[in-house]
């Protein structure tokens, strides 16, 4: 019979369980977390971005739980970042302590430390590596001579030059003493600047590419030039409880991206307006879209989607849009038993009233809207 | 749970990274990560705090919800964390309800008017794992209720709290998708642009074609989005005797109708704020005619093509009306002829017609 037309219990949730993990099951050995954290860095670099949480071994786990949904794995970590307890805070890092092991600067042609072309598959040709197949484990780079390797240098960042010239503002000293956090104070408009920029970096990557490339595209004024994009390492420090000294606890991978944008905001004296990225892991696409995003949030119009920071900010977060998305999957028929009985309705209406219409007189038959609301 | 002790047998693939660090600074091992790897091997919630969230958080809802009790209809912000369920799945509900659970409550879960929906079971689980309270089908039975866009068939009493799952938590959102620009128009008591939606649907419809999430005025100050509670539960919210407090977890707010606080549907002198209409129609099972009933087509038995039949939304209450079909909605209370909105004894029959035929 069966007028529930989900009815369950426990029990089908479990089974419901059990049949998804045996689809991550199959005749071959089965994928180790170190293999997913090693092999596969992009899925982890981006659930770790996504759900704000730095932990590349548990992102690997979380997405081999998540069978490589990426959203389903950031959301595995957000949920259990929740749960921790937050008992300090890092100090701030500047960007100039980065170990870089990429730097492009398409702004020059030449920049202080020099382009770093790193490892990247930019310029290569995407034909299918049919090798891949049987696999490869012999390391390409083995006959490398790598002796003159040297001390890791600061790079001097681009933007610095400019600021030097006086062709970009520096940035606004902080007003308050601890950054906002977005996880333990819901957002509300209009937001801060730094609360702008966390719920970007945690921003869902299509999105932030969507969104960013919505702009460029002509839905906004911003055209960044990009003056770094950089992958590295960024230390962590926490001041020391009982020295007070400041202590590196860790290192993060991230990918940072800054732009400018020719915007003149005064007419005196023109200025580059500004644009930043960051993310947790290599990202590079989703540190370029939110680099967009926050030079076009800072121009905080209503006439474009990215420029509005209402709009970037309700959509971006892919926890939000997953759950609402996919919530339309549950049962609906109390809501659509409602709206049934609107349609139906105003259908009766509008039947009566056309009848008397064509009753009255026996001319062409108006819009039938139109006809509806004359029936009182 | 696990010591968060270090172990000596640190795994190999430890990805701590080197103590070359050239800035000098001191790493530290991962063994604490590893523990944690480690717990996450137990079966259960062993580890996680009583109902799931930690003290300070639900005292932060529960903050909240003070506010908006103190507020009606008011919407409240506050810092919704992340759940273990999906975002639009009952997040806010959950976190009200956990906030609010005690080990002597009885729980009960309902989805779109069904305890045995796999969404409210799997809420209900959530809630037995981590907050050990013992869960209930029978309305009458529990303290506390969590319902997703339904408010039961039987009274609730003054000392019951109903929480409802939100998904959108203004109803100016049909006129105007900006929170920034609706926070403004409450603050101004401003709601000349849905009353004129509102016109402008009987100009265009010859009635107000909204089905669910009616706008509804709280307390003569504060409109409200009564969640996709069908029309046939909105008068029930008027001069009730239990608390409802609406949680919405992706957005982040909470509001609240407290009791004995009225509540008014927007609608013109001259068109009436009607409910759902199910003319002729009553429960398959039960016999009822005066519950919200959903329909149902099942392929016909003897002919070609479906068949249309009409069953209560509310199973819990439907069970006791195919035992005892004259049950009354108050039959567990010491008075009779209470009003709980449509085909209610005391109902308000301006307000809550039944049929809406002219």
């Amino acid at each position: 019979m069966g007028y529930v037309a989900v009815t369950a219990g426990e029990e089908i949730i479990e089974r419901a369980e059990q049949l998804f993990e045996k689809q991550r099951l199959d005749e071959d050995e089965e994928l180790a977390v170190g293999q997913i954290d090693g092999q596969l860095g992009r899925l982890t670099g981006q659930a770790m971005s996504e759900g704000g949480l730095y932990a590349p071994r548990l992102a690997a786990l979380a997405v081999k739980q998540a069978q490589g949904d990426t959203v389903e794995a950031a959301f595995l970590l957000r949920a259990y970042r929740s749960t921790l307890e937050r008992f300090d805070e890092s100090t701030t890092v500047e960007p100039s302590e980065m170990i870089a092991s990429r730097r492009v600067s398409p702004a020059f042609k030449d920049v202080p430390g020099g382009q770093i072309l790193g490892a990247t598959k930019d310029y290569t040709q995407r034909l299918l590596d049919f090798d891949l197949f049987d696999g490869d484990t012999t390391d390409p780079t083995a006959d490398w001579d790598i002796d003159d390797e040297g001390e890791p240098e600061e790079l001097t960042n681009v933007t610095e030059l400019l600021r030097e010239e006086g062709l970009l503002h520096a940035p606004e000293e902080a007003t308050v003493d601890e950054p906002t956090d977005t996880t333990r104070e819901s957002v509300t408009h209009p937001p801060a600047r730094d609360a702008v920029l966390q719920e970007l970096a945690r921003g869902e990557t299509g999105a932030v590419t969507a969104l960013g490339y919505s702009a460029l595209r002509g839905y906004g004024q911003v055209h960044p030039t990009l003056a770094e994009v950089r992958v590295g390492r960024l230390p962590v420090r926490i001041d020391h409880p009982y020295t007070g000294e400041a202590v590196t606890v860790t290192h993060t991978e991230v990918t940072e991206s800054e732009a400018v944008v020719p915007v003149y905001e005064k007419r005196a004296d023109p200025q580059f307006a500004f644009g930043y990225g960051l993310t947790f892991g290599r990202n590079e696409r989703k540190a370029i879209g939110m680099t967009v995003l926050d030079a076009s949030i800072q121009l905080d119009s209503e006439a474009e989607p990215a420029e509005n920071p209402e709009f970037v900010l309700d959509t971006i977060d892919g926890m939000d849009s997953f759950g609402f998305i996919e919530h339309l999957k549950l049962p609906h028929y109390v809501t659509f038993q409602s709206i049934l009985d609107r349609i139906r309705s105003i259908r009766e209406r509008q039947r009566a009233g056309d009848e008397s219409k064509v009753r009255a007189d026996e001319q062409p038959a108006e819009p039938p809207t139109q006809g509806a609301s004359d029936d009182d | 749970m696990t010591d968060h002790t270090t172990t000596d047998d640190a795994p190999s693939d430890d990805r701590s990274f080197d103590d070359s660090a050239p800035d000098g600074g001191m790493p530290v091992s991962t063994a604490s990560v590893d523990a944690a790897l480690e717990s996450l091997d137990d079966d259960g919630l062993t580890g996680y705090n009583y109902a799931y969230l930690d003290e300070h958080t639900k005292r932060e809802v529960r903050r909240s919800m003070l506010k908006a009790v103190a507020i009606p209809g008011h919407q409240v912000p506050y810092a919704s964390r992340p759940m273990p369920l999906a975002r639009g799945w009952g997040t806010g509900g959950i976190q009200a309800s956990l906030s609010l659970l005690g080990p002597e409550d009885r729980f009960k879960v309902i989805d779109q008017g069904a305890d045995e929906s796999v969404n409210a079971a799997n809420i209900r689980r959530l809630a037995e794992t981590t907050a050990e309270v013992e869960t209930t089908t029978d309305t009458t039975d529990a303290d506390l209720i969590q319902s997703r866009h339904r408010i039961p068939e039987e009274v609730l009493t003054a000392g019951q709290r109903l929480v409802l799952q939100v998904p959108i938590t203004d109803a100016l959102r049909k006129v105007d998708p900006s929170d920034a620009a609706n926070r403004r128009r409450h603050a101004h008591k401003n709601y000349g642009k849905m009353w004129v939606h509102l016109y402008e649907n009987v100009v265009e419809y010859g009635e107000i074609n909204i089905a669910s999430r009616y706008p509804t005025m709280v307390a003569g100050r504060y409109l409200m989005d009564p969640s996709p509670i069908p029309r046939w539960d909105v008068p029930k919210l008027d001069d009730a005797d239990h608390l409802t407090v609406l949680a919405a977890g992706r957005e982040a707010r909470i509001y609240a109708v407290p009791p004995h606080t009225a509540v008014e549907p927007l609608a013109f002198e001259d068109r009436d704020f009607t409910v759902e209409r199910f003319p002729e129609q009553a429960c398959h099972a039960c016999g009822s005619t005066d519950t919200y009933l959903v329909e149902v087509s099942e392929e016909s038995a003897d002919e070609d093509g479906f068949e249309t039949r009409y069953a209560c939304n509310d199973s819990s209450f439907c069970r006791k009306r195919r035992e005892n079909p004259e049950l009354p909605k108050d039959h567990h209370l010491d008075r009779e002829g209470v009003d709980w909105g449509p085909e209610t004894p005391d109902g308000d029959a301006s307000t809550a017609q039944r049929g809406g035929s002219e």
